[in-house]
């Protein structure tokens, strides 16, 4: 499997209902964490697994890879 | 300002980490517990279905403060709709129903009240209590005790301890703070959704239905809430569906064989969280570290209930951090390997069991034949013959 790119999430918080079970998922060292029981949303993320998007059971965690092309964002 | 001592802190303070402390003080340890909510409960993440033996066993007296509706018993269906009923008002009505003389099998709490209760009972046993107050970090020190880092109120200090308690639930930061092995996999955390609806009857019942097509790798859930509301949610796998929870909730309610049952629900409340249907963890030590509760993912992997095994283990680890503490034995993994071993004694080793009897259901690749196996495990765990009947 191709080395997967790091990626940004992004929550809709306004769909957000602060479960943290996309924090439970995450298999991040601890820290990797916003004051609001999600996963971090201001740290490129090199694990890149996708589990937190797939857990979450309103659908609100979004991602841009931080390396790439059109509409993807550098930092 | 002084570092202060005390023999253990506690952080998180859920049904797991208040019952830990408050059994702890009352053996007469110096206990601080904290939590960095300013209300604890709150945002919801849990049904709140709770036996009345698991309260009384862990010495908290049903209240009225903490108590939504009281439960009578089960109501399993298949994904077509059939039922095994277990209601215990029929089965034992000497001791079960709403009569004098008689008791409810178990309570829907309303888990802001009832953390908020067991809080409130650690700190009339003596526990120093603060909201408000975030765990950062822990080192071991040289003396055989630790260091944890606080803050409150934007405050960062430091206090002494001998044994720092994780009870920081589902996403805890003390377990990988202490490098333990705490990541569950996708497919074993079930993505759950509810919603408290007006408009909806119950009958003192817990409704369970299981099936592919409505929850798969999970369950539905319709359960009585009080003041005639209830609570209707699910549980799915996410490695099994390629819809979210809420979907899966929204088919539920308008296709399922209830759609008219529902047909007038109103939304009260959203709630949500992920489940464990896991095991527990391998180690829940290390040095001067135990966890607890959902932070040890002491779950039952087949129902994913939570707060009965939360209490069973806070009173195990409060009993035995007094024991250990008191007897001038040193809080090192070695010896806090016996706090797991107590616990695995208990209980831990049925709840493995219950595990592998989950995980050979799931292994199935015949839809049919798993939800068969599903319907029936469920309406056997529930019965009063099973042998999980307290885990």
């Amino acid at each position: 499997m191709p080395k997967k790119e790091p990626v940004v999430f992004q929550i809709g918080w306004n769909a957000c209902i602060h479960c943290g079970a996309c924090v439970a998922v995450c298999p991040h060292k601890p820290g990797f964490i916003t004051a609001f029981d999600t996963i971090a949303v201001d740290t490129p993320c090199d694990i890149a697994c996708m589990a937190c998007e797939a857990i979450c059971p309103v659908s609100t965690i979004t991602h841009q890879q931080v390396f790439g092309q059109k509409q993807d964002i550098w930092i | 300002m002084p570092t202060i001592a005390y023999d253990i802190v506690i952080i998180g303070s859920g049904p797991a980490g208040a019952t830990t402390a408050r059994v702890a003080s009352e053996r007469g340890l110096k206990v601080l517990l904290v939590d960095k909510r300013q209300e604890l409960g709150a945002p919801i993440q849990c049904s709140g279905a709770v036996s009345r033996h698991a309260l009384e066993a862990a010495g908290v007296e049903p209240n009225q403060e903490f108590i939504q509706e009281a439960i009578y018993g089960f109501g399993i269906y298949n994904q077509a709709g059939e039922k095994t009923t277990i209601d215990y008002r029929q089965i034992k009505p000497d001791e079960y129903g709403q009569g004098e003389g008689q008791l409810p099998l178990g309570y829907v709490v309303d888990r802001r009240r009832f953390d908020r209760y067991l809080m409130t009972q650690a700190e009339r046993a003596g526990v120093e209590v603060q909201l408000k107050t975030e765990g950062l970090g822990y080192e071991s020190t040289i003396n055989g005790g630790c260091a944890v880092q606080l803050r409150h109120f934007n405050n960062t200090f430091q206090v002494k301890a001998q044994i720092l308690v994780g009870a920081d639930g589902l996403q805890s930061q003390v377990g990988k703070w202490a490098g333990l092995q705490t990541h569950i996999k996708l497919k074993e955390l079930a993505s759950c959704l509810q919603y408290v609806v007006d408009g909806v009857q119950t009958d003192g019942l817990l409704e369970i239905i299981t099936g592919q097509h409505w929850a798969p790798g999970g369950y539905a859930w319709v359960f009585p809430k009080g003041h005639g509301y209830a609570e209707i949610g699910l549980g799915v796998a996410r490695n099994m569906t390629k819809h979210d929870a809420r979907w899966h909730l929204e088919q539920f309610i308008l296709h399922s064989f209830f759609k008219d049952r529902f047909k007038n629900y109103r939304i009260l409340e959203i709630q949500g969280g992920g489940v464990p249907l896991a095991a527990p963890l391998k180690t829940q030590y290390a040095d001067n570290l135990i966890l607890v509760g959902d932070a040890a993912r002491h779950v039952n992997p087949i129902t994913g209930g939570g707060i009965h095994t939360a209490l069973h283990g806070g009173l195990i680890a409060g009993n035995f951090l007094a024991d250990l503490l008191q007897s001038g034995q040193k809080p090192n993994k070695q010896n806090l390997k016996g706090y797991q071993d107590q616990w695995l004694e208990a209980s831990g080793n049925a709840m493995w069991k219950l595990y592998r009897e989950k995980t050979a259901i799931f292994r199935n690749k015949d839809i049919a034949q798993r939800d068969n196996l599903l319907y029936k495990t469920m309406s056997d765990y529930f019965s009063p013959y099973s042998e999980y009947k307290k885990i």
